[in-house]
C-alpha cells in the first residue's frame, strides 16, 4: 500500500481506549470530549459502511463518496454546545495580549514559538477550535490567519492542514487524545504528488487535562527522490497502458470497489470474447458459473482480497459464447491516495498449459512404459539362455571332474544363480512397475508357508543364531490369497534377516485381525525381528526405494540387487497391504513387517476334495471334453504301466497334447524348454534321478504357476502337507480313477 | 535192443489242481474290481481288448523282471534297491488294482527303507529286514502267479503260456 496514514494498531487503540484510563479520568473534560468524539466517530464510521464489515483499515478510512456535510455540522454543533467551563477560566489565546518582548517571563511569550515556527502549525484548543496558526502555515496554506482562528477544525478544508479528509483527521485526533501521545498521518501528497507531508498531531496535556493539540505539517518531499518519481510518473501511465494493451495472453482489467468492470485490455477481449464497450460497467461475476455466483464466490473473493492484500484462484470461467476455460485469476486491491479505489484482475487461460502438462505426462508415461517393457523383455530374453546354462552346468557337474574343474564349475554355478536372481528381480520389478503383475488367488495355509520359508532359510543361518517362528493357535488354518507372492515377500524379509544377523536371533511373529470393513477379510501381519546390523537412520527413508542398497555397499559381503525390498513393497501393496521398518527396540537390529489382506475361507476344503460334489459327473465330463483339446499336459511317470494307463485316461478325456517324462529331471528339462506351454503337470512322486517333489521345486523356482498335481501312492501322514509346501497344487492317490481325475483337472483347468 | 523204457524222472511241475477262476468277482481278494474294470472300460472295443491287454501283459514283463532284480538285490543285501523296486512295482500293481501284489510290494518298500511293514516304526536290524523281504518276496511271487494265471486265462492265452 503506497499510502498509509495510521497503522492498524493505532486504529485499534483509537477504537477502544484503555478502560482503566477512562475510569481514572472520568471527570476530566478532555476525556468527555474525547469520548464524545469517539461516539461521533464511531457513528461516522457506521454511516460510512452500511454493512457490518471486518475491521479493515482501508475501508475504515475511506469516506463516503458524498461527504456527509450534515453529519460534520452536527458534530460541530454538538462539540460547541459542550464547550467546557474551562473556556471561561482560561483566556482564549486570540484575545490574549501577547507582548513580543517578554520572552523569558510570560508563558504567552512562548506562544511565539508557534507563531514563528518554520513548520506549518495549527494549534487547537480542547474543543478542537483553532487557537493559533503559524506564519509558516499561513504561507503554506495561502489562507490568512484570521480565516482560520476560532474555527472548528472540521470546518476547515482538510487539504490546507494538510489532511486527506475529515475522517482520517478525526481518527488521528481521537487517537492522539485517548493515547495522550503523538500521532502521525503519513504521506499526504498535495496536488498531483508534487509535495508530500506528514501531519503530526501532538496533544498537550497538563496532568490529565487536555490543553492544546498541535498540528504540524512536516515536509517529507525532500526525502523522496523527486526526480526519479516525477520522471517515472510522467510516462509510466502511458507505458503501462501500452503494455497492458499489447498483452494478448492475459486478461488484465480493473474493477471498481464493488466489482464492476472499469477497464478492459486486448487480452481480456480475446480471452473472454467481450468487447470493451459490452463489458465495462458490468459486474465481474459475469465470468463465473451460475453455481459460483449462487455461492457468492466473486463477492467472497473480493472480501478475501481486501483482507489478505490479494487473492488467487483457479477454476472454470465462462466466455461470452458460453464456452468455458480453466483459468488462473489473481485479484489485487488498488489504493490511490490512501483510498480503496478498486481491484486489478489478471486472468490467465490455463487450458493450453494444462494440455501441455498432460502431453508431458503422457510422454513421460510412454517412455517409462517403454523402459519397463524393455527391461522385462531383456530380462526374459536373458533368463531363457541362463536357464539353459544352468542346466548344462548341472549336467557338467554330474560328470567326473577333477578338483580344480569342480571348483571352477561351482564358481560358475554360484555366479549364475546370483545372476538369475538379479534377472528375476528385475523382471518382477518391471512387471510390478508396469502394473502387469497379477495375483493368482488360491487357498493356502499361512502357517505352512511361513514354516516352509523358515525351513528354507535355515541353511543360511549363521552358527549360534536362533530362528524361531510364532503363530497363534487360533490363526485361520486356511485363507484365500496368492500363496506364491506372499511367500516371496516372506522369503525376502526372512532371508534378509538371516543374511544380516551374525549373532542373536531372528524371530518371526505372525498375527491376524479381522478387517474393520469386511468381516470376510483378514489382515495378516508378519513381523520379522532380528539382531543384525540394523538400518542406519539416514537410510531408513530410502529402504524401499528401488536399486538402493545401504548395507556395506563397498564390500562384497552382502550380495543383492537392491530390488528385494521394493519388490516386497509393491507385492504387499498388490495384496492390499504394506511393508515397513522400525528399529528393534530390544537391541541392535531391525524389525521388518508386512501386512496383506487375505479372504476368509468359509469351509475348510478337505484335501481330498477334487471338485464340487453337486456338479454332475456327466456335466464335468462334457466340460473337460470341451477344453481338453486346447490344453497341453505334461505327464511325469517313471512306471511304464502307469504311464500307459494315465495316457489312455487322458486321451479318453479328449486331451490331445500330452508330453511324457520318465523322471523329474526330464520333466524340468521339458518345462524349461517351453516354460509357458503346459497348462498342467501330473507328477509322480517317487522317481529315479529327480523325484517329483524336487522337480516341482525347481519348476516353481522358475516362477511358473501352472498347477502341478501329485500322483501319490500310499502316503504317510504329513506327506501331502510337505508336497504342498514344495509347490504342489493338489494331489490324487493311486490307483487313479477316471472320475476323480476328471474332477481334479476341471478344478484346475476349467474356468 | 531192449526197449528201454524211460520213466519220467524229471520232476514235472505239479499240475494246478485248483481250477483257475474265470470271473473277476472270484478274484475279489486279489484284484480290486472297480480299478480293473476301469482299465477294461478304456478299451475302445469290448471284443478287441488291445489297450488293457497291452497294459496287463506289460505289467507281466515288468513284474517278472522286477522279481529277478529283487532276488539279485537280496543276494547283494542292498536294502535301498529293494525298497525302490518295491515302490516301483507297487505303483503299477496299484494301477491295475492287483491289491495283493501291491500290498506285498509296499511291505518290501518299507522293509527296504529299514522300517516295519507299515512304514511307521524303524527297524534297526538289517538282517531282520532282509529276512522279512525274503519271506514277502516268496509270498508276492505266489500271489502274482495267481493273478497272472487268472489274467492270462481272462485274455484267452492260458494255453500258450511258456
Amino acid at each position: 500500500m503506497p499510502y498509509s496514514y495510521l497503522t492498524g494498531s493505532d486504529v485499534a487503540r483509537s477504537l477502544s481506549p484503555p478502560s482503566q484510563d477512562r475510569v481514572k479520568q472520568q471527570s476530566s473534560l478532555p476525556n468527555v470530549v474525547a469520548m464524545d468524539l469517539n461516539k461521533r466517530l464511531f457513528h461516522l464510521d457506521i454511516e460510512n459502511k452500511p454493512q457490518a464489515q471486518p475491521v479493515n483499515f482501508s475501508m475504515v478510512t475511506t469516506p463516503p463518496d458524498d461527504e456527509d456535510d450534515d453529519e460534520v455540522n452536527h458534530l460541530k454543533l454538538k462539540v460547541e454546545s459542550k464547550q467546557s467551563p474551562h473556556e471561561h477560566d482560561k483566556p482564549h489565546p486570540r484575545e490574549k495580549n501577547m507582548p513580543d518582548t517578554d520572552v523569558q517571563q510570560s508563558p504567552a511569550a512562548l506562544g511565539r514559538i508557534y507563531r514563528y515556527t518554520p513548520i506549518p502549525s495549527v494549534i487547537l484548543d480542547p474543543s478542537l477550535h483553532v487557537v493559533e496558526v503559524s506564519n509558516s502555515h499561513v504561507a503554506f496554506a495561502g489562507l490568512s490567519r484570521e480565516l482560520l482562528l476560532g474555527r472548528f477544525i472540521c470546518d476547515v478544508c482538510p487539504r490546507i492542514l494538510p489532511a486527506i479528509d475529515i475522517a482520517i483527521l478525526f481518527g488521528a485526533l481521537r487517537a492522539a487524545i485517548t493515547t495522550q501521545d503523538v500521532q502521525s498521518i503519513d504521506k499526504i501528497c498535495i496536488d498531483d504528488a508534487s509535495a508530500c507531508y506528514t501531519l503530526r498531531i501532538t496533544p498537550i496535556f497538563e496532568n490529565s487535562n487536555l490543553l492544546y493539540i498541535v498540528l504540524e505539517a512536516l515536509d517529507i518531499s525532500k526525502r523522496q527522490i523527486k526526480s526519479v518519481s516525477k520522471s517515472h510518473g510522467s510516462y509510466s501511465n502511458e507505458t503501462y497502458k501500452v503494455l497492458l494493451d499489447t498483452v494478448k495472453d492475459y486478461a488484465i482489467f480493473m474493477l471498481d470497489t464493488h466489482g464492476h468492470i472499469v477497464t478492459w485490455n486486448t487480452g481480456a477481449a480475446l480471452l473472454k470474447g467481450y468487447s470493451a464497450k459490452e463489458i465495462i460497467g458490468r459486474h465481474f461475476s459475469t465470468f463465473y458459473s451460475l453455481e459460483d455466483r449462487m455461492a457468492d464466490k466473486p463477492g467472497k473473493e473480493l472480501e478475501v482480497c481486501l483482507r489478505e492484500g490479494k487473492v488467487e484462484d483457479e477454476g472454470w470461467r465462462y466466455r461470452k459464447d458460453g464456452s468455458r476455460f480453466w483459468a488462473n485469476v489473481l485479484i489485487t486491491p488498488m489504493y490511490a491516495l490512501g483510498r480503496h479505489i478498486g481491484f486489478t484482475k489478471v486472468t490467465r487461460d490455463l487450458t493450453e498449459r494444462n494440455a501441455a502438462e498432460a502431453r508431458m505426462i503422457a510422454a513421460f508415461e510412454e517412455s517409462s512404459r517403454l523402459k519397463t517393457d524393455f527391461l522385462a523383455n531383456m530380462s526374459h530374453e536373458i533368463r531363457t539362455p541362463m536357464n539353459g546354462m544352468l542346466l548344462a552346468l548341472t549336467s557338467l557337474m554330474a560328470t567326473d571332474m577333477n578338483e580344480q574343474q569342480r571348483e571352477y564349475s561351482s564358481i560358475i554355478e554360484d555366479s549364475t544363480n546370483v545372476l538369475l536372481q538379479v534377472i528375476n528381480d528385475v523382471l518382477d520389478y518391471s512387471k510390478l512397475s508396469s502394473g502387469s503383475f497379477t495375483l493368482h488367488p488360491d487357498t493356502f495355509s499361512v502357517d505352512s508357508i511361513t514354516n516352509a520359508v523358515v525351513r528354507n532359510c535355515k541353511g543360511a543361518l549363521k552358527p549360534g543364531v536362533q530362528l524361531t517362528s510364532f503363530i497363534p493357535p487360533n490363526f485361520p488354518s486356511q485363507v484365500e490369497g496368492d500363496p506364491l507372492r506372499y511367500r516371496q515377500v516372506l522369503q525376502n524379509l526372512i532371508s534378509n534377516a538371516v543374511k544380516f544377523t551374525e549373532e542373536g536371533y531372528v524371530k518371526i511373529n505372525t498375527t491376524f485381525s479381522e478387517d474393520a470393513e469386511d468381516p470376510n477379510v483378514y489382515n495378516i501381519r508378519t513381523e520379522v525381528a532380528d539382531t543384525g546390523v540394523g538400518v542406519p537412520e539416514d537410510a531408513i527413508g530410502s529402504l524401499f526405494t528401488p536399486f538402493t542398497r545401504f548395507a556395506e555397499s563397498g564390500s562384497k559381503r552382502y550380495q543383492g540387487t537392491g530390488l528385494g525390498l521394493s519388490i516386497c513393497k509393491s507385492l504387499a501393496e498388490l495384496m492390499d497391504g504394506s511393508v515397513g521398518y522400525r528399529p528393534n527396540p530390544e537391541r541392535k537390529g531391525s524389525i521388518f513387517w508386512v501386512t496383506a489382506k487375505m479372504r476368509r475361507v468359509s469351509v475348510t476344503p478337505p484335501a481330498r476334495t477334487t471338485g464340487t460334489p453337486v456338479e454332475d459327473v456327466g456335466d464335468i465330463e462334457r466340460k473337460i471334453h470341451d477344453i481338453a483339446p486346447h490344453k497341453h499336459v505334461l505327464l511325469v511317470e517313471d512306471n511304464l504301466v502307469n504311464q500307459m494307463m494315465m495316457l489312455k485316461l487322458l486321451q479318453n478325456m479328449g486331451f490331445a497334447r500330452i508330453d511324457t517324462a520318465w523322471d523329474g529331471a526330464e520333466a524340468v528339462r521339458l518345462v524349461k524348454q517351453q516354460p509357458l506351454s503346459y497348462n498342467t503337470i501330473l507328477m509322480d512322486i517317487g522317481m529315479p534321478v529327480l523325484d517329483g517333489v524336487q522337480a516341482t521345486r525347481q519348476i516353481r523356482q522358475m516362477e511358473l504357476a501352472m498347477p502341478i498335481i501329485a500322483l501319490t501312492g500310499n502316503v504317510m501322514p504329513g506327506d501331502i502337507e510337505h508336497y504342498m509346501k514344495q509347490g504342489m497344487s493338489d494331489h490324487i492317490g493311486k490307483p487313479i480313477h477316471q472320475k476323480q481325475l476328471m474332477r481334479l483337472l476341471w478344478k484346475w483347468m476349467g474356468t | 535192443m531192449a526197449p528201454t523204457t524211460t520213466t519220467k524222472t524229471v520232476e514235472e511241475p505239479p499240475k494246478e489242481t485248483k481250477e483257475i477262476p474265470s470271473t473277476l468277482a472270484e478274484m475279489k481278494g486279489s484284484i480290486d474290481e472297480s480299478t480293473f474294470e476301469q482299465i477294461l472300460e478304456m478299451d475302445d472295443d469290448d471284443s478287441d481288448r488291445d489297450f488293457s491287454k497291452g497294459i496287463v501283459f506289460g505289467f507281466f514283463d515288468q513284474a517278472e523282471s522286477t522279481f529277478v532284480k529283487m532276488e539279485d538285490a537280496l543276494r547283494r543285501e542292498d536294502l535301498s534297491d529293494l525298497s525302490s523296486l518295491g515302490h516301483y512295482l507297487k505303483g503299477s500293481s496299484a494301477t491295475l488294482g492287483l491289491t495283493k501284489v501291491k500290498d506285498a510290494c509296499e511291505k518290501i518298500q518299507h522293509y527296504g527303507a529299514g522300517k516295519d511293514e507299515t512304514g511307521s516304526t524303524d527297524e534297526p536290524e538289517k538282517k531282520t529286514s532282509l529276512s522279512r523281504i525274503e519271506k514277502t518276496l516268496t509270498q508276492v511271487k505266489e500271489d502274482y502267479k495267481e493273478v497272472e494265471a487268472f489274467l492270462r486265462k481272462y485274455y484267452g492265452e492260458d494255453e500258450e503260456s511258456a
